[in-house]
């Protein structure tokens, strides 16, 4: 069970002198279950691409398969919208696609368009709000336009899980909310992963890419460049950095203290690990220096 | 896809219509329209196809691109020679039913459509070769005399800036809100009139939020630098007329000349 993308391309305006090629044959496996980073400067092609996995965009070459089964491929063409509800996926700023009068209705639109009965959906709110923290008594009646922006946004989030999905998107999910907010935000979804929902993650921040991903890829001018575990992907600094991103910031002290002469493991990217690795190298050198 | 809208839209070049004064080309648009209605034979308007292909070439753009432009208002030309054709008194050539078709009928329909046709192709290649700004500095300073009899002239000019400017952003954040909603399984393509019109509820109501937040903080931001209309305010590039204009002008007023007297043949 996988989200597989096979050599897929994709082309703006095609055809006009604006022509641009978005993607440039892209291979991709998702697998169930996994925490996947997606990294990429500004108009690498990572919104391109996060479109194609359930189907908004259909690829100019190339196809996408979910579980199996292809999407806009021409055997199933009705199944698109089922497929679609596999995948969950949700877009930059989310808190602008609310409509509804209460939280309740709004939440209640993606599982109401997937024809549910009123007392399954009833139970999936209840149970989307919760994977959100937000409580459900207080805030059902509320219209989500009186929230604030980062309860606006768990809101848009539950609308998702709501219909629930197997695989979920998200696309710079924290950009734009305080710090304290972006922590409780990340850690939401990091649960949402050990509940044993496959994660895929677009983020500028490599900070949070290193924290939860367990996997991650690189794209650049629309070619996947890089891929694999952050610690492998962060030892490539100067690629890195030779496309605009950087590493996250311990990585970036791990180099700067190895480059001082401090013999440290650059490798490692949890912040606990990292920690005994300095102080086993300053007790190493300190025990030189009595020898 | 929305994108596909071409009307409107203008593409970076450098042909001679490019580098055109923008008072000229919409000068140069009045003229050809009056000159457009005012042939009214087969000549006439035989040389005003010719008029309309040559413009096409001295703007350089990609015919293929240019006949895409055309395409949504095939329908509307259509339309309009559909009901020319059987709408027109005249001798009758043909009738079935209560549909008959006249001689004055089919001339009617054919000159329609094809001043339809070159009326949507000209203000295109307007469009085409002019960026929005200039085109609303042509007007702006077009309107300029009419200030005197209370024509806010400036103050329309920013309006049309400002929506101008905002299409592209408007239709982004659409197609945004389209996908969002899509992907949380609202369907916007199927079902019948009610049910569609139902189905833009989700897209409208985020639609007008971001409209009206973003015309706010565009008004605090302008106020924030100062703006208050435009009396004193200078240009950084302001218009300038040169030998091309005065070519170009005088070669308008010929066709329109030319115009008139295919009338006499």
């Amino acid at each position: 069970m996988s989200l597989t993308v096979n050599d897929v391309w994709y082309t703006y305006q095609e055809g006009t002198p604006n022509e641009s090629n978005a993607l440039q044959g892209i291979n991709l496996t998702i697998n169930k279950g996994e925490f996947l980073g997606i990294v990429g400067h500004t108009g690498s092609g990572k919104s391109t691409l996060i479109q194609h996995l359930n189907g908004l965009l259909k690829p100019s070459k190339g196809q996408v398969l979910v579980d199996g089964l292809e999407l806009h491929s021409k055997e199933n063409k009705k199944s698109l919208r089922e497929i679609r509800m596999k995948v969950g996926i949700v877009f930059q700023y989310p808190e602008y696609q609310l409509f509804e009068e209460t939280v309740e209705k709004d939440i209640a639109f993606g599982p109401k368009n997937l024809g549910l009965e009123e007392k399954e959906i009833k139970q999936r709110v209840k149970k989307a709000m919760k994977l959100m923290n937000l409580d459900y008594q207080a805030l059902k009646d509320v219209s989500p336009f009186d929230l604030s922006g980062g309860q606006k946004r768990k809101v848009a989030i539950a609308g998702v899980l709501a219909m629930e999905p197997e695989y979920l998107i998200l696309d710079e999910p924290a950009a734009g909310l305080d710090p304290k907010g972006r922590e409780e935000f990340l850690e939401l979804i990091n649960h949402l992963h050990k509940e044993g929902l496959t994660v895929i993650m677009v983020s500028h921040s490599m900070d949070d890419i290193a924290r939860y991903a367990q996997r991650m890829v690189v794209l650049h001018q629309g070619k996947l460049v890089l891929e694999g575990k952050p610690q492998e992907v962060f030892t490539h600094v100067e690629e890195l950095e030779s496309m605009g991103l950087s590493v996250p910031t311990l990585t970036k002290l791990l180099h700067a203290l190895k480059a001082k002469g401090l013999p440290v493991n650059t490798e490692l990217i949890e912040i606990q690990q990292i920690k005994a690795e300095i102080l086993r190298a300053l007790q190493e050198r300190k025990g030189e220096a009595h020898a | 896809m929305l994108k596909d809208i071409t009307i409107g839209q203008y593409l970076v070049g450098n042909s001679f219509l490019h580098k055109l004064d923008p008072r000229t080309k919409i000068i140069g648009v009045l003229l050809y329209m009056i000159a457009l209605f005012t042939v009214n034979n087969f000549i006439g308007m035989g040389a005003m196809i010719v008029v309309s292909a040559f413009f096409v070439l001295l703007s350089q753009i990609p015919l293929n691109y240019f006949l895409k432009g055309l395409k949504p208002i095939v329908l509307i030309v259509m339309l309009t020679v559909v009901l020319q054709i059987f709408m027109t008194p005249g001798e009758v050539l043909w009738q079935w039913g209560f549909l008959k078709i006249t001689d004055m009928g089919l001339r009617q329909a054919g000159f329609m459509g094809t001043r339809l046709v070159l009326l949507v192709s000209i203000t295109s290649i307007l469009t085409l070769t002019t960026t929005p700004i200039a085109l609303t500095d042509g007007i702006e300073s077009l309107l300029k005399p009419f200030q005197k009899i209370g024509v806010p002239a400036h103050e329309l000019a920013m309006m049309m800036t400002i929506a101008l400017r905002f299409i592209p952003t408007l239709i982004e954040e659409t197609e945004k809100i389209m996908q969002a909603q899509a992907a949380r399984g609202a369907d916007f393509e199927s079902g019948n009139l009610m049910e569609r019109g139902k189905a833009m509820i989700p897209l409208l109501v985020p639609l007008f939020l971001s409209a009206f937040k973003r015309a706010d903080e565009l008004a605090i931001a302008m106020e924030a630098r100062c703006y208050h209309g435009g009396e004193n305010r200078t240009r950084l590039k302001p218009l300038q007329y040169t030998a091309k204009d005065r070519v170009a002008l005088l070669a308008l007023l010929l066709m329109l000349a030319l115009a008139w007297a295919t009338r006499m043949v």
